[in-house]
């Protein structure tokens, strides 16, 4: 290890070329590194799929189902239990059905207590049938679930796929092949009722205590292995969206995707990626400009729904449970053409369910952690991380040049030096305090939300109260370093403390979920190196101001808002969902443990504290 | 003034340590920290303490299963602990831990004492030019607090007092030691070393810094009250102080060196033999021996730890098992005790120091509690980094805090910046993708392995740096820091 004997003056110049030239570096390396991920979807880079676990191949043998009619009887049937009542899930009818394909059928119910009051509680029932494995002993279960929606929901009713599920359980009813068992579930309250279920069937809680009183399960199968949550939206079908995005922004095993997609390939279903469909499909020749493009469009649709860390359906919840869960979205067919029907679709799932059955392992070949270009390319991590690594390695740069900088003896006379090293040592004590401070202020803020909502009487609206107890938390914290003094020394010691902790959390981030990670890269790395510059203060004040986690929050808001409603009143819709996004992003917190607010509150808020003292007081 | 000033802030110290260690004692992070890996190893977590405890109750013999590796010494102490003690057992383990940094700030002012002696005796022979590099009052001063601050705020050593591991035992035993090895006293050294190799094993190295520290400290010519007539016997101590050559050890002296070396290890060894007599005694058999020795060095249990073992090993062909038990344990054990004795026998606490470092990061089962003791010896050695240096100065890790005057730069902590932030990011990502890897199920063993790969890295680059500054250091001392040679610039060069 040559880097570790008496460095020579030859030895060091690396070391020293890169400090010198560091400024044009980083600009290099983060331009290398958005080009990397803007790369990513090319052809060239991104790799077409394939399965790695043979095991699932055999579902792909001629499906079985035809209870296509008794899944269009039954829809019809339900539709009119609907209508008749609105507002509750049928579960006389739902619970009559299962019984009569022969299900072990229970209910299970479940309560909210809304984290953000302090005497509102929300109840739910789902309901779940059991076909116990003929050729297993109840060790391992696949889950069919679907989201039950009433006439009232806000969103497209899921009848169809309800209809469905019971048609494919008679026909599974039927077949002696199963190794696993099935369990049919019909969710209530969308996710609510999914999370319930999970956390009752694994007996555990995820979010805060008791906010979710998940109550228990009357009757287990084995572990459950895989998930597919189905939303058909009509009985003719234009195409099937899959869906992966799960909680905190985890993905399903590639494995599984690459079966739905295969399946729905085979029984001739139109399939598609975030509602896109491949690029050049059928073409002979394809503009490779043009298919970047596209594929570069796909892939971001991807980044920003993994990156919020909401799931974009009940799939999501399965994942932190260890259990790999697409959701499969039916949108109905509105244009001319032939729809796929119940019968194709319910071969897809067929063959879902007994690739599934054949598993003998639980999934761990092929990907966990990757992107989607298309619904057949992928991008693996090996390929993508090094976006980031970048990144964060021209923060680490800035803090190794800044840190030498420190060292560098440039006072001469003894009395000086000594005064100086007096200095620094008292200036440890303000920086340390200023990191301390930091992450306390952090810790509190994640308690704000709570505290306010439940202490601040600002009328009825327990949100309102929630963004004001955050907005002034906000507006305190950002006038808190004026009431500090620190010296200059001390501001670079703790602008190296802020950038490797800025570092850190952006590659820790990166290995769960590389969209935020790369996304917070790109907007604070070039501001975070530009926090230090020597002209320019008020800019800098001011963009590192903007770049406050709450503030860019609105901002992205009111922007996302501009765009999309231009004529409406921006404001009040802007203020709305400004209000909507706070309020869900802690309740997702409570009920799920969704780590986003956590995360902001506790790492990305603190750093961006500790870099706001040296912007501001960097003189 | 300087006094009061420095107790002021020990006893500020103690107290905001004290306060800290209570306040997470009772927080919520307490079973989290007990469950982390990083922290409890099978051979020192308190679960397998408690289920020793309740099986001797029982009748069973503790060592015939596969679940408790404390020697039977521990295990009497333990008993004893929980039978009387158990509502106070936080309390006693952080005094234990209080009493460890106050055992290294004694050693630390020893170390510095003796620094300082050392340094006025061999002023003569110093170069002309390295006046700045010279260690000061101050240092003698401050370097103590700062060995003190880093045990005592190390997030590491935190961790292992809170979830009270065994680790805090071994490290009162250690820093007992090297107090004893600071004062030269041979007695006591062999006491606490022995106890602390019947615990576990690895502190068997110890026995060599031990015996060269008395191996000086009983010099003849080494007497205090004839320091005036030092100059006049100057000679005689040049060979044995300053002179690099191997002989040295053989001049005149080599019959007090052989007596004493081999007195102090002899001492050593029939006290260690008479621990595991009474270790057999008190577990009624020589079981114990296979159960705790031949745990650590047959590396049985592959739980996933920050140590180097647990991969390899369950990679490995089981037919290359031995050849590599062979390979990781000379690593651990002997492999750096001759070299590393040679080149440092004139500082046998560096050299002590260093071995703790090594033995902590080479070992088949280590802790964050062992990593923490050595770090926060480290600061000891702060004026061998003369200009200033702010090596691993974080709250949130705050190993040391190395910068005193600024001087020439001559013997820097090239690597510091990244082992600092490989110590960060390294102790970030490791529970990530634990959590990725056990609760997600997504990442698998080899992303933590890799995390732990980088975090032995850091660690290896911190040691060597620190070893590599001294030897530096010492030839400076001696050659004066300009490095023209012929008229041209030469090349320090480590051969």
């Amino acid at each position: 290890m040559p880097v570790l004997l008496d460095p020579p003056e030859g030895c060091r110049r690396p070391t020293y070329l890169m400090v010198k030239h560091h400024r044009k570096l980083e600009m290099l390396m983060y331009l290398l590194g958005l080009v990397w991920f803007f790369a990513l979807p090319s052809d060239n880079v991104s790799s077409a799929s394939y399965f790695s676990e043979n095991s699932l191949l055999p579902g792909l043998v001629k499906g079985g189902f035809v209870e296509d009619s008794f899944a269009k009887t039954l829809l019809a049937s339900l539709q009119d239990e609907i209508s008749a009542n609105p507002t509750k899930m049928p579960y006389p009818w739902l619970l009559a059905q299962f019984r009569q394909i022969g299900l072990d059928t229970y209910t299970h119910n479940f309560t909210l207590n809304y984290p953000l009051a302090s005497d509102l509680a929300f109840e739910g029932q789902n309901v779940y049938g059991i076909l116990r494995a003929p050729r297993g002993s109840s060790t391992e279960a696949i889950v069919l679930s679907v989201p039950f929606r009433g006439s009232k929901s806000v969103h497209p009713s899921t009848a169809a796929g309800v209809a469905l599920m019971l048609a494919i359980a008679k026909f599974c009813r039927r077949q002696k092949y199963w190794a696993k068992d099935l369990i049919f579930l019909i969710t209530d309250h969308e996710q609510l009722g999914a999370q319930a279920w999970l956390e009752a069937y694994h007996q555990t809680s995820s979010g805060s205590h008791a906010v979710l009183n998940s109550g228990d399960l009357l009757s287990r199968g084995g572990a459950i292995q895989a998930a597919v949550n189905l939303e058909l939206l009509s009985d003719r079908i234009s195409h099937i969206d899959v869906k992966i995005e799960g909680l905190n922004g985890q993905l399903p095993n590639l494995d599984l995707v690459n079966l739905v997609h295969m399946l729905c390939n085979k029984e001739g279903v139109h399939h598609t990626f975030h509602n896109r469909a491949n690029y050049g499909d059928g073409q002979y020749k394809v503009d490779p400009y043009k298919s970047w493009a596209y594929s570069l469009q796909t892939m971001l649709e991807m980044v920003f729904a993994q990156a919020s860390g909401v799931p974009n359906g009940n799939h999501g919840l399965f994942h932190r449970f260890g259990i790999e869960a697409v959701t499969l979205t039916g949108y109905r067919k509105v244009d001319r053409g032939s729809p796929a029907t119940f019968y194709q679709v319910g071969r897809v799932l067929e063959g879902i369910l007994r690739s599934l059955n054949n598993l003998l392992e639980r999934f761990h070949q092929s990907y966990f952690f990757y992107l989607l270009s298309a619904t057949d390319r992928y991008i693996s991590i090996g390929i993508y991380i090094p976006a980031v690594g970048l990144m964060a390695s021209t923060l680490l740069l800035r803090a190794l040049a800044v840190w030498r900088s420190l060292q560098l003896p440039s006072l001469q006379s003894d009395k000086a030096k000594l005064l100086r090293a007096q200095e620094i040592s008292n200036s440890f004590a303000s920086v340390g305090l200023t990191v301390l401070a930091a992450h306390a202020l952090g810790v509190l803020l994640l308690r704000v939300p709570v505290w306010s909502a439940l202490y601040l009487n600002v009328g009825a609206d327990s949100s309102f109260a929630v963004v004001i107890g955050l907005l002034s938390f906000t507006a305190v914290t950002i006038c808190l370093p004026s009431l500090m003094s620190m010296r200059q020394d001390s501001l670079l010691l703790l602008y190296v403390i802020g950038l490797i902790e800025l570092a850190t959390v952006l590659l820790a981030v990166s290995l769960h979920n590389f969209p935020l990670a790369i996304l917070c890269s790109i907007v604070y790395v070039p501001f975070a190196l530009f926090a230090n510059g020597g002209r320019l203060r008020i800019l800098r004040i001011v963009c590192w101001l903007l770049l406050q986690p709450l503030l860019l929050v609105a901002i992205m808001i009111f922007t996302y808002t501009s765009i999309y409603f231009p004529d409406d009143v921006i404001l009040s819709k802007a203020v709305h969902a400004f209000k909507e996004a706070l309020t869900f992003s802690y309740v997702d917190y409570a009920v799920y443990g969704n780590w986003m607010l956590s995360v902001g509150a506790t790492f990305l808020f603190p750093t961006w504290f500790v870099l706001w003292v040296v912007v501001l007081k960097t003189l | 003034m300087g006094l009061s000033n420095l107790s002021r802030s020990l006893i500020l110290e103690y107290v905001f340590a004290f306060v800290l260690r209570v306040w997470l004692y009772n927080s919520e992070f307490k079973t989290t920290i007990i469950g982390r890996v990083e922290v409890s190893t099978p051979v020192n977590s308190w679960k397998r303490v408690t289920e020793g405890v309740v099986l001797q109750k029982d009748g069973v013999n503790p060592y015939s299963g596969d679940m408790f590796h404390e020697s039977p010494v521990g295990l009497a102490i333990y008993s004893q602990l929980i039978e009387y003690a158990s509502p106070y057992l936080p309390g006693i383990f952080i005094l234990l831990d209080l009493i460890t940094g106050h055992l290294l700030y004694l050693t630390a002012v020893e170390y510095m004492k003796h620094l300082m002696r050392r340094q006025e005796e061999d002023k003569a022979e110093f170069s002309e030019d390295v006046k700045d590099l010279l260690l000061s009052q101050k240092d003698v001063e401050r370097q103590p607090l700062y060995v003190v601050a880093a045990y005592l705020f190390n997030p590491y050593i935190l961790f292992n007092t809170v979830a009270q591991t065994t680790t805090v035992f071994s490290n009162i035993c250690l820093a007992a030691s090297f107090l004893f090895m600071a004062k030269g006293n041979r007695w006591g050294s062999c006491v606490t070393i022995s106890f602390a190799t019947l615990q576990s094993l690895y502190p068997i190295v110890l026995i060599v810094p031990a015996a060269i520290c008395v191996g000086y400290h009983t010099l003849p010519i080494k007497k205090p009250q004839k320091l005036t007539k030092a100059r006049a016997i100057a000679p005689v101590k040049l060979d044995i102080y300053q002179k690099m050559l191997p002989k040295s050890l053989r001049s005149v002296n080599s019959t007090h060196w052989i007596t004493s070396m081999a007195t102090t290890i002899g001492l050593f060894f029939v006290m260690l033999t008479s621990l595991l007599f009474l270790s057999c005694h008190l577990s009624g058999g020589w079981e114990f021996l296979h159960s705790v020795y031949g745990f650590m060095l047959l590396v049985p249990d592959l739980r996933p730890n920050i140590g180097l073992f647990w991969y390899f090993f369950t990679e490995m062909f089981e037919h290359f098992r031995l050849l590599y038990l062979w390979a990781f344990q000379m690593n651990a054990l002997v492999l750096y005790l001759l070299p590393l004795s040679l080149r440092t026998r004139r500082d046998p606490i560096l050299l002590a120091a260093s071995l703790t470092g090594i033995t902590a990061m080479f070992k088949s089962y280590p802790s964050l509690g062992d990593v923490g003791f050595y770090l926060s010896l480290l600061p000891m050695w702060a004026h061998i980094f003369p200009c200033k240096k702010f090596f691993l100065s974080f709250f949130s890790l705050n190993l040391l805090v190395l910068f005193n005057k600024e001087k020439n730069s001559v013997a820097d902590l090239q690597q510091g910046f990244i082992v600092l932030a490989a110590f960060i990011i390294t102790s970030v990502l490791g529970p990530t993708v634990w959590h990725l890897w056990i609760y997600a199920r997504s990442a698998n063993a080899n992303f933590y392995f890799g995390v732990g790969l980088a975090f032995a890295i850091a660690q290896i680059f911190l040691i060597t740096d620190i070893l590599l500054s001294y030897t530096k250091r010492e030839f400076i001392l001696r050659h004066g820091t300009s490095t023209l040679l012929h008229g041209k610039h030469g090349k320090l060069v480590l051969a």
